[in-house]
C-alpha cells in the first residue's frame, strides 16, 4: 500500500524543522485540516536551505520530505511549475492519497511562487 | 513484539472455537435443512437445533425460534432494516435511527428513503448519546421501528438502553438494537430491554466470520430477506454455515466475565500511560459509561494515519478515524456526529482489546506510542505557538 520510497521518508523525514530568516515561507492547510509549512532560503534564484513543518498523513509527509530533497540547488524558475507529475516520478500515486499529496505540493508552491 | 489491538474490527478465533468447528468440514458436512432426506442431515440438524438452544437460552430468548442466523452482522441489519420497513408498510413508512449507527444500517435507511420510506437519524451528545427527549418527539404514530445501538464500534460509549427501550415500547414500536460490537462485553437479554430484534456479531468475540445471529421476538412482523428454500424459519433461505453456527455457540460457551475484567484492566492501564505521559489529548466517547474493549483517543496536533503506520511499524495494529485515512477526505461521521470538529477527529486513533491481549503488551504500546506522538509533533506546525 505504501511505496518503499514514501515508507523510507516518512519513517525518516529529511530537512525538518523551522529557518529563522526565511526568504520566503509558504503554508497551506486542507478541509481535513491537515497542513504543511515551508520554509526557503534563495540566493540568485537559487534554494540554498528549505525546511518544512507537517501535520499530515505519511504521503503528506513523505512528499514534504522528497520536496526538500529535490528543490535544494534548484532554481526558483524552474521549481515554480513543480506540480503533482514530478511526484508521479517518484512513485506510483494512489488516488485516494492525491489530497495529501497536494497539500504537500500547495504549501511549497506558496513558498516559491511570491520569488518569481 | 506484536500488538493486535483491533479487536473491534475482528479478533482470534479461539482454538476451542476451531475445534468445535472442524467436525462440521469433516464428519457432519450434510445440511440440517436436509433432516428429512438422510441421516446424515438429521445428526447435523441436531446438534444445530443444540446450538440454536443454547444461544437462546444465553439470550433469555423465550424459544429457539427467535434465534436466526445470517452471514454476519451487516446482513442481520440490512435484514431488520428493510424486513421490518417492507412488513409493516401498511402500519407507515417511517423509521428511526441514530446517526452513529454502524453503516450497515445508516445505507439500509438511506435506501429505504430512496424507495420513499422517511427516516430520521437522532442527533447524539459530545460523549456519544442519544438525546431521549429528541428521540420521544421523533416517534410518530406512522413510525415502525427505533434502531438504537448497544454501544459505539469507534468510541465505545453505551446508550441507556433501559430508558430507550421504555420510550420505544411506551409508543408501541418496534425496536431494534445493534449489539454487533457489545454482545457479549454487555451481556443483556433483549426481553430485559424490551428489545424485538438485536444483532449478534461472533466473529467480534473470537468466533469465526461468516456467521451472524439475529434475535427476533416471536410474533415480529418481518419480511424474508434472501429468498429461495425454507430456512431459517423460512425467513432466511441459503444453505446453513453450520460451522459459523457451532463456532458461534462455542464462542459464547467460552467467553465469560473474567475476560471482562481482564480487558477493562487492559484498556485502563492504556489509560493511565497515556493521561501520565502524552499531553494534549482527548478522550472520544464516554469514560464512565463506555464498552470494556473500546478506547478512542485524539492525539492533537498530529495525524490518525501517521501514528498508525508509525506504529505498525513497530508491531501495534490500530485504526484511526482521520480524514486522511478516509476515501473522500472526510472525517469519521461518528466523531463528526459527536461535534467533534475536524481538528479533534484528525489524530484520533482507536486501540480495542481482546482477552488475548497482555499487560507487557499495553506497555509496550504506551512507550512506543508516546515515542511515536513526540516525534510526530516535533515535525507539527501546530499547536506549539
Amino acid at each position: 500500500m505504501y511505496p518503499d520510497i514514501v515508507m523510507e521518508h516518512f519513517m525518516h523525514p529529511r530537512n525538518v524543522g523551522k529557518i529563522k530568516n526565511p526568504t520566503s515561507v509558504g503554508e497551506f492547510e486542507n478541509e481535513a485540516r491537515a497542513k504543511a509549512v515551508f520554509y526557503v532560503v534563495v540566493e540568485d534564484g537559487v534554494v540554498t536551505d528549505i525546511k518544512y513543518q507537517v501535520a499530515g498523513c505519511p504521503f503528506a509527509i513523505a512528499v514534504c520530505s522528497l520536496i526538500s530533497e529535490y528543490a535544494k540547488t534548484k532554481r526558483v524558475e524552474e521549481l515554480k511549475v513543480f506540480s503533482m507529475d514530478d511526484v508521479k516520478r517518484f512513485f506510483e500515486i494512489p488516488e485516494d492519497k492525491e489530497d495529501c499529496i497536494k497539500l504537500s505540493i500547495n504549501a511549497f508552491l506558496n513558498a516559491i511562487i511570491p520569488l518569481t | 513484539m506484536r500488538v493486535y489491538l483491533d479487536n473491534a474490527t475482528s479478533t482470534k478465533v479461539d482454538d476451542k472455537v476451531l475445534e468445535a468447528m472442524i467436525p462440521f468440514f469433516r464428519e457432519y458436512y450434510a445440511l440440517p435443512s436436509s433432516q428429512f432426506a438422510h441421516s446424515y442431515g438429521i445428526e447435523v440438524n441436531d446438534r444445530i437445533n443444540e446450538a440454536r438452544e443454547f444461544i437462546a437460552t444465553k439470550l433469555g430468548a423465550s424459544s429457539p425460534e427467535e434465534i436466526v442466523f445470517t452471514s454476519g452482522g451487516t446482513e442481520a441489519n440490512n435484514f431488520v432494516i428493510k424486513g421490518i420497513a417492507y412488513a409493516n408498510i401498511e402500519r407507515g413508512k417511517h423509521i428511526i435511527v441514530s446517526s452513529i449507527e454502524h453503516l450497515s444500517i445508516i445505507e439500509s435507511a438511506r435506501k429505504l428513503q430512496k424507495e420513499g420510506f422517511e427516516v430520521t437519524y437522532l442527533p447524539v451528545d459530545s460523549e456519544g448519546l442519544v438525546d431521549l427527549s429528541i428521540l420521544e418527539k421523533s416517534i410518530r404514530d406512522d413510525t415502525v421501528l427505533v434502531s438504537i445501538q448497544v454501544g459505539n464500534h469507534e468510541t465505545g460509549t453505551i446508550q441507556n438502553l433501559n430508558a430507550i427501550g421504555n420510550i420505544v415500547k411506551g409508543k408501541g414500536v418496534l425496536f431494534h438494537t445493534d449489539a454487533a460490537i457489545a454482545w457479549p462485553y454487555i451481556n443483556l437479554a433483549p426481553s430485559n430491554y424490551g428489545i424485538d430484534l438485536m444483532t449478534i456479531s461472533p466473529h467480534k468475540f473470537h468466533g469465526p466470520k461468516g456467521i451472524g445471529i439475529l434475535y427476533i421476538k416471536r410474533g415480529t412482523k418481518i419480511t424474508k430477506f434472501i429468498d429461495g428454500g425454507f430456512n431459517e424459519f423460512n425467513l432466511r433461505a441459503g444453505s446453513e454455515n453450520t460451522p459459523g453456527i457451532i463456532g458461534a455457540r462455542k464462542a459464547i460457551e467460552t467467553f465469560s466475565e473474567d475476560d471482562v475484567k481482564k480487558i477493562k484492566r487492559l484498556k485502563e492501564l492504556l489509560m493511565e500511560n497515556i493521561r501520565k505521559d502524552i499531553p494534549d489529548v482527548e478522550l472520544n466517547g464516554s469514560e464512565d459509561n463506555a464498552l470494556p474493549h473500546i478506547l478512542n483517543y485524539t492525539f492533537k496536533y498530529v495525524e490518525g494515519e501517521a501514528i498508525s503506520l508509525r506504529l505498525d511499524f513497530e508491531g501495534i495494529a490500530v485504526t484511526t478515524g482521520s480524514a486522511c485515512y478516509s476515501r473522500n477526505l472526510q472525517a469519521s461521521y461518528i466523531l463528526l456526529a459527536m461535534g467533534k470538529t475536524h481538528e479533534e477527529s484528525h489524530g484520533s486513533i482507536r486501540f480495542s482489546f481482546s482477552r488475548f491481549n497482555t499487560e507487557e503488551e499495553i506497555l509496550y504500546t504506551a512507550s512506543k506510542l508516546k515515542e511515536i506522538v513526540e516525534d510526530l509533533r516535533r515535525l507539527s506546525p501546530l499547536g506549539k505557538e
